[in-house]
């Protein structure tokens, strides 16, 4: 599988790359048509519309070979890829928001049946209030249902990151659906400069795909799909529990194959970026922020600032949501005194953000108290500039000295 | 495998007396008119007609009590031959025979009896009403009883279950280059898909969604498609998730196109969760979720006509079918399977359900049969070329109470109840009808 000669070419020796400009939205379509799938399932929403109509011309235009299903509605869009994994097709959709609640009955069935399935979420606030801007709520909403998360903060991130999805869900150590989260609106719609990576080298990084040696419905070798299982007697209860612990074994091993395929795409196409934690000037720095995809832009605009101006600030970025990088996020946090952690989403019942949330469970095991505040900004499409960042320093750099507070920072309130 | 063997079937609500069938046996046996010397006898008055004429019985009594072994059951035919130069003319036969199938001619001294004419009996064409039919009796059994039954060792349905019996038979025509769906309901909940790895289906087999069956089938078949291998998708779906729940996969798959087979197995609710309602409920049915009470009794709207709404689909088949016609059931496999390699494929079968329409197991048959001979359940099939046409037309249907009368779950019907639903089978046979004549005048346009 693996091809030496590309291996050990060094980056500066090959050809020039070629070069566009493009959005999220069609960087996607073109990470996935790299990719080779056997079949999409499309069906649109705002903000993720683009992309599955670019999908839909690169076939159209026989610049990819995917048997492409209009199904009507998200349900059905992921249910006939769920069928198509099972008689073996490589398969990817991109949903959101509303498209994503409608879908969540076959998607939390596709972590349970190990489906190496790839969607991106082009992420979009929930609603109600009635919104059809960006935001992490619709992702946030689904992230205990076993699927992997990936956030990205570039385009070009997203189309190497659609890319490497693939390997990453059908690595035969993790075999679990993978998200792709982009930001809706400024990720989706963001056009920037966007290098792409040669077929040849996709092929080569990428090998033969293996879908469903784990499970499948082929007449040449019949089994019963996801029989019943559970209740109170027999080898109940213990089938079950196997199934369950092989989804959260999957989902610990895909830690490292994340790191692994990043390490290799690389090594391949020349382009690296932090698989699970991306730490930004924290090793010298006293505080840190936290962030989430697009919005780490305009946060380390702001880091630098305010370096410039004598804050030892540093910035911790989270590519890999689900699984929770915790061992990986310890390393940085335990270079901190004071964290602000920035949420593009709520949890509702803890009156904060998810990711702040979800941290101070991985603080729990740093054995040292790190005073942290949450904050919430960008829902809706809300901007997040650099000057909410100067906002979100200087509040952390209070912790140093000041008490935390018990409940989040609006930073949108009076935009 | 033992076979199963031919003879003559007798409708007598056709019959009139006329005797046309007597004339014409005795011209061919005896070379005369003398129906008196007929094998085949109409007996009877007031329009009130019977047949005397050998049955040709698997365990003939006739054969039993001859002392001269001057009757004997061919293996091969199955037609009970009398030998002449054995017999003794005792006559013991014409008693030993509970039908008169087997009577003295007087004019030759000697009993005489049908031999079916090698196969092709005179009378059977010479009835102008098509009272009389030349049948396989269990042409299904003889047809199918060799194949390999996919579903084995066994299901666990209730007893006497009307599904079960659909589910072994359809699969054994569908073969097993096969992928099956069985969303929750009854068909998986006897087993189909198995517990804890346990399952006696031998085509692969998976339990979709409730909400998502055609989707997920549609995904299977297009992959195969895709590398060009030949496999048969096939549906075997409740009423519930396919008219309710499961509405929008499948009628988006019908758009599409997707080539498949679904059958909708309709026992007119959730049988398998304890007897809910479903859409395919029918009118004044009791279920645990329409109960009967002080003010209301029963449900209280009419059922969905689902295989009227996949017509309207324009899929490339779509059929009704019943257990109690299997020949028919049969025929529209055929067609469906024969469909589903292009195309949409929608057989909705009636299935009537002992546990929760509450009756007797042994009336599963005939629960299903007054259904269609009192125009309940109307059985026909629809292509976009041919439109829609009647495979067993009930012209004269009986009284809907006829039907009705059999089952618990209709027993508290008042007489309004029952005007309404016998209203509502006049209107939709109607409703039926007027798409089946603008199916032929589009045939003839």
């Amino acid at each position: 599988m693996n091809d030496t000669a590309t291996l050990e070419a060094p980056v500066a020796a090959r050809a020039k790359p070629k070069v566009i400009l493009c959005e999220g939205n069609e960087a996607a379509a073109l990470g996935v048509a790299l990719a080779r799938p056997d079949m999409v399932a499309v069906y649109p929403i705002t903000p993720q519309s683009s992309l599955v109509e670019h999908v839909a011309k690169l076939i159209a235009d026989g610049r990819m070979d995917a048997d492409i299903v209009d199904a009507e509605g998200e349900h059905s869009v992921l249910s006939v890829l769920q069928g198509g994994a099972l008689a073996g097709a490589r398969t990817y959709t991109a949903t959101c928001g509303p498209g994503l609640a409608f879908m969540f009955e076959p998607y939390f069935r596709t972590s349970g049946m190990r489906l190496p399935i790839v969607m991106s979420i082009v992420t979009r606030d929930g609603i109600t209030p009635q919104s059809v801007w960006g935001g992490h709520q619709d992702a946030m909403t689904v992230r205990e249902v076993g699927w992997i998360q990936l956030y990205c903060e570039t385009v070009q991130e997203v189309l190497d990151t659609t890319v490497m999805a693939f390997k990453i869900a059908e690595h035969h150590d993790v075999m679990l659906p993978v998200n792709i989260c982009l930001d809706g609106n400024y990720l989706s719609y963001g056009a920037s400069r966007v290098e792409l990576p040669e077929q040849a080298d996709v092929d080569a990084f990428l090998g033969d795909k293996d879908v469903n040696w784990h499970v499948a419905l082929d007449p040449l070798r019949p089994m019963a799909v996801d029989p019943l299982t559970g209740g109170a007697g027999g080898k109940g209860p213990a089938t079950f529990v196997r199934y369950r612990k092989g989804q959260c074994r999957g989902m610990q091993n895909a830690l490292a194959v994340i790191e692994e395929v990043h390490a290799d795409w690389a090594r391949r196409i020349g382009r690296s970026f932090a698989p699970l934690v991306e730490e930004y000037r924290l090793d010298d720095a006293e505080f840190a922020i936290m962030t989430l995809g697009s919005m780490t832009g305009a946060a380390k605009d702001a880091v630098d600032e305010a370096r410039a101006a004598g804050k030892a600030v540093g910035l911790i970025k989270l590519k890999t949501f689900s699984p929770f990088p915790v061992e990986a996020l310890l390393k940085s946090l335990a270079k901190v005194r004071a964290l602000g952690v920035v949420d593009r989403s709520v949890a509702f019942r803890w009156n904060c953000g998810p990711m702040f949330q979800e941290t101070l469970g991985a603080l729990y095991r740093l054995g040292r108290h790190v005073p942290a505040t949450s904050f919430i900004g960008g829902l809706a499409g809300a901007d997040l500039t650099v000057a909410h960042f100067h906002r979100v320093i200087a509040d952390t750099e209070a912790l140093l000295t000041g008490p935390a507070p018990t409940t989040p920072v609006w930073l949108n309130e009076n935009d | 495998m033992g076979r199963a063997f031919n003879t003559i079937a007798f409708d007598a609500s056709k019959c009139d007396g006329c005797g046309d069938c007597m004339i014409a046996c005795a011209q061919a046996k005896t070379g005369t008119d003398d129906v008196a010397r007929s094998r085949i006898q109409i007996v009877g008055r007031d329009q009130a007609f019977e047949l005397a004429l050998c049955r040709q019985c698997a365990d003939p009594k006739c054969v039993t009590v001859c002392p001269a072994g001057a009757l004997a059951k061919d293996g091969a035919s199955g037609v009970i031959g009398w030998d002449e130069s054995k017999c003794v003319d005792c006559l013991l036969c014409t008693i030993g025979c509970a039908y008169a199938g087997i009577a003295l001619d007087e004019a030759s001294g000697h009993v005489a009896k049908c031999d079916t004419c090698d196969g092709s009996p005179a009378c059977v064409p010479a009835c102008p009403h098509g009272a009389l039919r030349y049948v396989t009796t269990a042409h299904i059994y003889n047809e199918v009883g060799d194949w390999e039954d996919l579903f084995a060792p066994g299901l666990a349905g209730c007893q006497g279950c009307n599904t079960e019996l659909l589910m072994r038979h359809t699969l054994r025509r569908v073969g097993p280059d096969t992928v099956l769906a069985t969303p929750p309901g009854c068909v998986p909940g006897m087993g189909s898909v198995g517990y804890n790895g346990a399952t006696g289906t031998k085509v692969p087999v998976f339990h979709p969604l409730l909400t998502n069956t055609a989707a997920m089938l549609a995904g299977i078949k297009r992959q195969y498609k895709r590398v060009g291998r030949e496999i048969t998708a096939l549906a075997i779906a409740g009423d519930g998730g396919a008219s309710d729940v499961g509405f929008q996969s499948l009628s988006g798959a019908a758009e599409r196109g997707e080539q498949m087979l679904f059958m909708v197995v309709d026992n007119e609710g959730y049988m398998n969760t304890g007897m809910q309602r479903s859409s395919c409920t029918p009118y004044g049915a009791w279920t645990s979720t329409t109960p009967v009470g002080e003010s209301q009794r029963g449900k209280t709207q009419d059922a969905k006509n689902l295989p009227l709404i996949m017509v309207n689909h324009r899929c490339a088949y779509v059929a009704t079918a019943s257990t109690a016609f299997m020949e028919d059931l049969y025929a529209k496999l055929d067609r469906a399977i024969e469909a589903s390699k292009s195309g949409f494929a929608y057989v909705h079968v009636y299935s009537p359900c002992t546990t929760g329409w509450r009756f007797p197991t042994q009336l599963n048959i005939e629960v299903a049969r007054k259904a269609v001979e009192t125009n309940f359940v109307m059985l026909w099939e629809y292509t976009p070329d041919t439109g829609l046409h009647f495979t067993h037309p009930v012209d004269d249907p009986l009284p809907v109470t006829e039907y009705l009368k059999a089952m618990g779950r209709f027993r508290h019907l008042d007489e309004a109840q029952i005007e309404h639903i016998q209203r509502k089978v006049v209107e939709n046979a109607r409703f039926v009808a007027r798409l089946a004549e603008q199916g032929e005048a589009g045939v003839v346009a």
